[in-house]
C-alpha cells in the first residue's frame, strides 16, 4: 500500500478546514456585503475618481507600512477612540468602496481611518507631505518632495503653490506645486472618513 | 522494560523509523546529481539574504534619522521596507529551504535527481520573479498588501517556478527506494503542499483583485500567518528531525511525541493568525478561534521541543564540534521564544497595548531570521561540504557568523519587545501626544539599528566563507583564505 496517500489526504483535509473557515467564509459572507441604502444616497459614500487614483499612490509609496486604517473595538482598547482617531470602531463594511483595504499592521505614525475628518484643508496635507515638520514639529515622517515640482513663477503665482517658509521655502522667483499624484493622494486622504453610522455598529457613548 | 517493544510497535504502526543508511556509491551518485542545482539555490538565496539585510539596516536607520537618503523616490522608507522583507522571505528563506529539502528528500528516498535542467530553469524563473517584483515595488508598482507587495504580474513566474520545483520533489517521493516515510518527509510534504495553496489563494483574492475590500482582512492575516506556520516552520522542523540524529547518532526520543507534534501543528496552525487584526474590522468569531488556536499551539511546540531537547541531552561535545548543531540549538530556542511572544500577543487585553508597536514586527523577524533561518544555515553547513567534497575552510568565519547572529538577534528581540511594550503603554495613554510616543520609542529603535548592523556583519561573514568555498571548488590548487584549513572533518 502506498502510505503516502493517507498522509497526503490528512494534510489536505486539515488544511482545507482552515481555508474553508477563514478564506471561503470571508469570500462568501464579507465579500457580498452591500452598501447601506439611505434616502440621500448609500453608505459608505462613493469615492471620487481622484481619490481612487490616490489609493494607488498610497499603495505605491507604502504608506501602509507606518499608518493603519482601523479603529479598534473599545472592548480591546479605548485608546483609539480616546486619541480621537474615530468616534466608533471600524467594521468590514467601511472598506466596501476601497479597492484594497489598507488595514495596516504597525503604527509608526497615527491611524488614518478618519484623517479626512480631523484635517479638511488640502494645503495642510501638501505642507505635511512636502516637509512634515513644518506642520507637526518633531514628526519623523519622510519628506515626499518627489510628489511636488519646483517651477519658475511666470506672471501670477499658482493658486496651488504650497506655502512654505524658513529653510524649506523655494528660491526667490520659484514656487512648489503638487503633481497630479500628490493631488490624487490628498483627495484619497480627504476621503478617509468613517463619520456615518451603520446598523451593525452602535455609536460609542461619550465619556 | 517494555519501552523498546512499544517503540517498535509505534514504528510499525506509523512506519517512519529512521531510514537505513545508504550505500556509499548511492550517496555519491545522489550528491553528484544534486551538486549544481542545490548549490545554485544556495547561491541565489545568499545573494538575496545580503540584499535584504542591507535594505533592512537602511530602513532601521531611516526610522531614527528620517533625513537619511531622504526625498529619493525609490529609496523612501515605504518602498524599501517591503522590498527588504520580501527579499528575505521570497529571495532567501524559500529557496534556501527548498534547496535543503530537495537534498534531504533525495537522500531519504535514496534516489538521484533526474532532469536537473528543469530545476535550474525553475531557479531562474523564481529569481526572475523576485527581481522583477522588487524592481516593481521600488519603481512604485507595489500593492501594499503584507507579504504580497510585489506587483501581481511578478507572482506568475514565482508560482510557475514553485510548481516546477515542487513537481521534482514529488517525483522523488513517488520513486523512493525505502518504502518507509520518515518524519522529516511528513513535514516537507506539509510545507510543499501548503505553499502553492497559500500563494495561489492569496494572489487570486488579493493581488489580482477579485474580492471586495471588506473581505480582505481575514485573507491577509491567514496568508501572513500560514506562510510561516504551515510552510517555513514545518520545513525547519523537518530539517531538525533529519540533522540531529545524523550528527549525534541519537535516535528520535519519542515517536508518540513526533506524531502528536506533527498533527497538532497541522490542525492548529491554520486557525491561528487572526490575532493580527484583534479588535479590528473582521468577524469576532474568527479572532476568538485564533486566540484559542494560538494558545493551543503550545501543544505542538512543546511536543517537538521536548523531543529535540531529549535528543540533544548530553551532547555537549557534539554541540562544541558541529556548527550545524549549534545553529539548530539556537533555532529551537528562537522558536520557543517566538511562540511565547505570540501567546502573549494573543491575550486580548495585552494585545490592546502591544498591537501596532514594534512588538509584532519583532515576532516576525525572530521567526524568519531566528527559528527558520538559523535552521536553514545549519542545513547549509551540513550539506555544502558534501556537495563540494571538502569541509568548511575556516572555523573562525563560522564562529563569527554564529555569535554575531546570536547577539544581533537577541538584541533585536529585546529592543523590539521591550521597546514595543513601552511604546504600547505610551500609546495606550491618550494624554501622551503622538510626538512624545516617538521619543519613548527612539532609544529602542537605535538599539534596533545596532542589532541590524551586527546581523549584517554576521551574514557577510557567512557569504564570504561560502564564496571562498565556491572559489576553492573551481580553483583547488590555489590557497583561498588567510585562515588555515581547519579540522572540521568531524562535522561532515
Amino acid at each position: 500500500m502506498n502510505r503516502l496517500r493517507p498522509l497526503f489526504i490528512t494534510i489536505a483535509l486539515l488544511f482545507f478546514a482552515g481555508w474553508l473557515g477563514f478564506v471561503a467564509y470571508s469570500y462568501l459572507e464579507l465579500g457580498r456585503l452591500a452598501p447601506q441604502v439611505e434616502s440621500d444616497g448609500s453608505l459608505p459614500p462613493l469615492q471620487s475618481g481622484s481619490a481612487i487614483r490616490g489609493a494607488k499612490v498610497y499603495a505605491a509609496e507604502g504608506c501602509m507600512t507606518c499608518h493603519s486604517q482601523q479603529v479598534r473595538q473599545p472592548s480591546v482598547t479605548s485608546s483609539d477612540i480616546d486619541r480621537n482617531w474615530g468616534k466608533r470602531p471600524s467594521v468590514a463594511r467601511d472598506y466596501l468602496r476601497d479597492q484594497v483595504a489598507f488595514l495596516g499592521t504597525s503604527r509608526i505614525g497615527p491611524d488614518l481611518s478618519n484623517v479626512g475628518v480631523r484635517f479638511t484643508d488640502p494645503a495642510w496635507y501638501y505642507r505635511h507631505l512636502y516637509e512634515s515638520t513644518t506642520v507637526v514639529p518633531g514628526s519623523n515622517m519622510p519628506a515626499y518632495r518627489y510628489l511636488f515640482k519646483m517651477q519658475k513663477i511666470e506672471g501670477q503665482p499658482s493658486e496651488e503653490a504650497v506655502s512654505l517658509t524658513g529653510p524649506h521655502a523655494p528660491k526667490e522667483g520659484y514656487e512648489v506645486v503638487p503633481t497630479e499624484e500628490a493631488k490624487d493622494l490628498v483627495a484619497y486622504l480627504l476621503s478617509r472618513k468613517q463619520d456615518y453610522t451603520l446598523p451593525e455598529v452602535p455609536p460609542v457613548p461619550e465619556k | 522494560m517494555s519501552h523498546e517493544s512499544s517503540l517498535s510497535q509505534v514504528q510499525a504502526a506509523t512506519n517512519f523509523s529512521e531510514p537505513a543508511p545508504l550505500h556509499a556509491t548511492t550517496r555519491a551518485e545522489i550528491d553528484a546529481s544534486l551538486r549544481f542545482p542545490v548549490l545554485l539555490f544556495f547561491r541565489t538565496a545568499l545573494f538575496w539574504l545580503l540584499f535584504g539585510s542591507i535594505l533592512c539596516t537602511m530602513t532601521s536607520l531611516k526610522l531614527v534619522v528620517p533625513c537619511f537618503l531622504d526625498g529619493i523616490n525609490f529609496l523612501s522608507y515605504g518602498r524599501l521596507l517591503p522590498v527588504a522583507l520580501d527579499a528575505l522571505l521570497y529571495g532567501w528563506a524559500i529557496p534556501a529551504g527548498l534547496g535543503i529539502s530537495l537534498w534531504m528528500v533525495a537522500r531519504l528516498c535514496g534516489r538521484p535527481l533526474r532532469c536537473s535542467k528543469l530545476l535550474v530553469a525553475a531557479t531562474f524563473f523564481w529569481n526572475t520573479g523576485v527581481f522583477l517584483g522588487s524592481l516593481g515595488v521600488l519603481c512604485g508598482y507595489g500593492t501594499s498588501i503584507p507579504w504580497l507587495e510585489y506587483p501581481n504580474w511578478a507572482s506568475v513566474p514565482l508560482f510557475i517556478a514553485f510548481l516546477l520545483m515542487g513537481v521534482w520533489i514529488v517525483l522523488l517521493f513517488s520513486a523512493r527506494q525505502p518504502r518507509s516515510i520518515y518524519i522529516t518527509q511528513w513535514y516537507f510534504l506539509l510545507g510543499l503542499c501548503a505553499f502553492p495553496w497559500l500563494y495561489a489563494t492569496a494572489n487570486m483574492f488579493l493581488t489580482w483583485g477579485s474580492i471586495q475590500a471588506s473581505a480582505q482582512g481575514p485573507i491577509i492575516a491567514w496568508y501572513s500567518a500560514n506562510i510561516f506556520g504551515l510552510f517555513l516552520i514545518p520545513l525547519a522542523l523537518g530539517i531538525i528531525y533529519y540533522l540531529i540524529p545524523k550528527i549525534t547518532g541519537a535516535p528520535i526520543y519519542s515517536y508518540y511525541l513526533a506524531v502528536l507534534g506533527f498533527f497538532s501543528l497541522l490542525l492548529l496552525a491554520g486557525w491561528s493568525g487572526m490575532t493580527l487584526f484583534l479588535g479590528g474590522p473582521i468577524p469576532v468569531w474568527m479572532v476568538s478561534a485564533s486566540v484559542v488556536a494560538t494558545m493551543l499551539m503550545m501543544i505542538p511546540v512543546a511536543a517537538v521541543i521536548l523531543n529535540y531537547a531529549k535528543m540533544l541531552q548530553g551532547q555537549v561535545a557534539a554541540l562544541k564540534e558541529s556548527p550545524a548543531l549549534r545553529f539548530i540549538a539556537f533555532g529551537i530556542i528562537a522558536y520557543l521564544v517566538a511562540t511565547l511572544l505570540n501567546l502573549a500577543f494573543a491575550i486580548p487585553t495585552w494585545n490592546g497595548i502591544l498591537h501596532f508597536t514594534h512588538y509584532s514586527n519583532g515576532i516576525i523577524i525572530l521567526t524568519l531570521l531566528g527559528a527558520v533561518s538559523m535552521v536553514f544555515f545549519a542545513g547549509i553547513y551540513y550539506i555544502a561540504p558534501r556537495l563540494f567534497g571538502f569541509s568548511w575552510l575556516c572555523s573562525c568565519s563560522i564562529r563569527c557568523h554564529f555569535w554575531l547572529a546570536v547577539v544581533g538577534l537577541s538584541l533585536m528581540v529585546v529592543s523590539m519587545t521591550l521597546g514595543g511594550l513601552l511604546e504600547g503603554l505610551a500609546l495606550d495613554d491618550a494624554a501622551i501626544t503622538w510626538v512624545n510616543v516617538l521619543s519613548f520609542a527612539a532609544p529602542w529603535r537605535w538599539l534596533n539599528v545596532i542589532a541590524w548592523i551586527l546581523l549584517l556583519l554576521s551574514y557577510v561573514s557567512f557569504v564570504r566563507l561560502f564564496g571562498n568555498m565556491l572559489f576553492h571548488a573551481t580553483h583547488p590548487d590555489q590557497k583561498v583564505s588567510a585562515c588555515s584549513f581547519n579540522s572540521l572533518a568531524s562535522v561532515s
